[in-house]
């Protein structure tokens, strides 16, 4: 672009020195004549005429910061979908174990918050000039001051503290978009935007408070409804909402099931409860053990747990301790290399393992899996004492 | 982010599995021999009582369950609710759920005459009815859920999910371990 630029000034700049002495229907021509020579320079960038004094804004910057300037010219009917992609973006960086629900702002949010802190009082003068048209509607819940269309702002400022009332059982701080508290400790440069709530009618919707309150209500039900889809697996292939409702309720009613499965389960491989203590020890001691301890096939059952519970990035460390425990490990044991995978996955966390503990792991290991030498009526509870006379 | 998402997570995985474990000491301190059911309770009420615990009062469905606890268990289970939490449960008396029997029956007759006119509905507010209907059954299966409206359903729901999926992960876990203990005492 920044080549480009100077040819197009120079084709402006040789019309206007021409345009002296031409008439005005020669200056159209010519004019017309050299949009088409832009549009055969720039042919990937179809609104650049439309545009051209911002390309002048960016011509210092380099490439990216003009294509944003020009992004942002062109964007300006509604900016607000950029605005709630990044937005998006942020949390779904942030992830789903934390539960920021930061409401995100709706759809239809006129312009980034922040701006919109700036810019409160020039909006509010917008406001006034272009009222019919696109009705903005301003909360500030705090200070509780109105501008503009005072009677509608107060209904919905009512509402919106009610429905406040409501959700800031849940989340400690009376921040107006029920934040969760870690996301307002976290980001506390995203707590200005939780100040106001900007809302904006397109064209042929309905503008009056109940309606307002009613489509912000909407959207953040929506948007908590994008991140139960991203957490219930199978989720994001039904549409509607009745759908997602019923996969949401089928899903926690599996858990729920599989948790009471699961506990009678250990209630029934155990005729006490203190079978518990003695892994509780090899926990212990080998926070890394469970995976190793468990066959294979409940190992498949774990990984694809893993993708959804913890995410990925499990299998960077795998490299060095994969190396190590194959080395200690010997021949006569056939291991898998996915068992391998998954037994280093864990270990993430003990980075810092010191050599002795690991070829201990191994050895353990080996005896839990491939030594029969214990004698026959060798209990559980003994054999935890026999790993730990191993230490 | 992704490593610190799976760091908390693993956080909260330890963290649960230690106050679970701790639970069921108290447990089995308190009545040696107990029946599969009465075992089966107790390992379902501290791993409750755990994954509570793990998200302490900052959600609505936490609170819910430790306060089902502290008004239903007792004995046993109330001393392994008080470890896990690590703070006294409050004595509780059930809350008398009345409701009144006129307004049940106003709404019974409201939906009955709607029903005898025999209107026929838009399939939006068909939509809508069974939106309402799979809220009502979330808001039975979520603990505290009853109260919430639905935004902090649906967030409280999240939450819950989330913290189900880490309960199920390092249960399923602890039994894998002790199965294949188990198996290896009989194959010995």
């Amino acid at each position: 672009m920044n080549s480009r630029l100077p040819e197009m000034l120079h084709c402006l700049n040789s019309t206007t020195s021409e345009n002296c002495e031409m008439s005005v229907l020669e200056r159209q021509r010519s004019r017309l004549k050299q949009q088409e020579q832009l549009t055969h320079h720039h042919p990937p960038i179809p609104y650049f005429n439309g545009n051209d004094h911002l390309a002048y804004s960016g011509f210092h910057g380099d490439q990216a910061l003009s294509d944003l300037v020009l992004n942002g010219g062109a964007m300006k009917p509604d900016p607000g979908v950029e605005h709630d992609d990044f937005r998006r973006f942020m949390n779904y960086g942030t992830g789903t174990t934390d539960f920021q629900m930061s409401c995100a702002l709706p759809r239809t949010v006129s312009c980034p918050p922040y701006v919109a802190a700036a810019s409160v009082d020039s909006a509010a003068g917008k406001e006034s000039c272009k009222k019919r048209k696109a009705h903005n509607l301003k909360i500030a819940a705090e200070e509780k001051k109105m501008k503009g269309c005072a009677e509608e702002e107060s209904k919905i400022t009512e509402q919106n503290s009610n429905s406040k009332s409501t959700t800031t059982t849940i989340s400690t701080s009376a921040n107006k978009n029920n934040k969760g508290p870690s996301a307002n400790a976290k980001k506390a440069s995203d707590a200005p935007k939780t100040d106001y709530i900007h809302v904006r009618a397109r064209r042929g919707q309905a503008t009056d408070s109940h309606s307002l309150a009613e489509r912000v209500r909407r959207e953040k039900i929506s948007e908590r409804m994008k991140y139960l889809q991203d957490l219930v697996p199978g989720c994001n292939k039904v549409t509607g909402k009745a759908g997602m409702l019923d996969e949401i309720i089928n899903y926690v009613q599996s858990l729920q099931r599989q948790v009471e499965f699961l506990s009678m389960k250990l209630a029934a491989i155990n005729p006490r409860l203190d079978f518990d203590i003695e892994n509780y020890i090899l926990k212990e001691m080998f926070p890394a053990c469970p995976p190793a301890m468990e066959p294979d096939h409940s190992h498949l059952q774990f990984n694809t747990s893993v993708e959804e519970v913890s995410g990925s990035g499990l299998e960077m460390v795998v490299g060095p301790m994969d190396a190590t425990l194959r080395r200690t490990i010997s021949a006569p044991i056939t291991v898998q290399q996915s068992f391998l995978d998954s037994s280093s996955l864990n270990q993430i966390q003990q980075v810092t393992w010191e050599d002795e503990l690991r070829n201990l792991y191994s050895m353990e290991y080996q005896q839990g899996r491939s030594t029969p030498f214990i004698s026959q009526q060798i209990t559980g509870f003994l054999e935890a004492n026999h790993v730990k006379l191993e230490m | 982010m992704k490593a610190r998402m799976q760091m908390s997570s693993s956080v909260v995985k330890q963290e649960f599995f230690k106050k679970w474990i701790k639970g069921m000491q108290i447990y089995s301190a308190f009545n040696k021999e107990m029946t599969i059911m009465e075992r089966k309770r107790a390992i379902k009420l501290s791993a409750d009582v755990a994954i509570a615990s793990t998200r302490s009062a900052t959600t609505q469905w936490s609170r819910a369950v430790v306060a089902d606890v502290s008004t239903s268990a007792a004995g046993a289970a109330r001393a392994a609710a008080e470890e896990i939490l690590g703070r006294k449960l409050p004595e509780r008396k059930a809350l008398a759920t009345t409701c009144s029997k006129k307004i049940v029956r106003r709404s019974h007759q409201r939906r009955s005459k709607a029903a005898a006119r025999g209107v026929v509905r838009s399939s939006a507010a068909i939509a809508k009815k069974l939106v309402r209907n799979r809220t009502r059954v979330l808001k039975r299966l979520v603990p505290g859920g009853k109260k919430l409206d639905e935004i902090s359903l649906i967030k409280e729901t999240l939450d819950y999910i989330a913290c189900l999926q880490v309960q199920v992960d390092v249960m399923r876990h602890l039994a894998a371990a002790a199965e294949s203990l188990d198996h290896q005492q009989i194959s010995f």
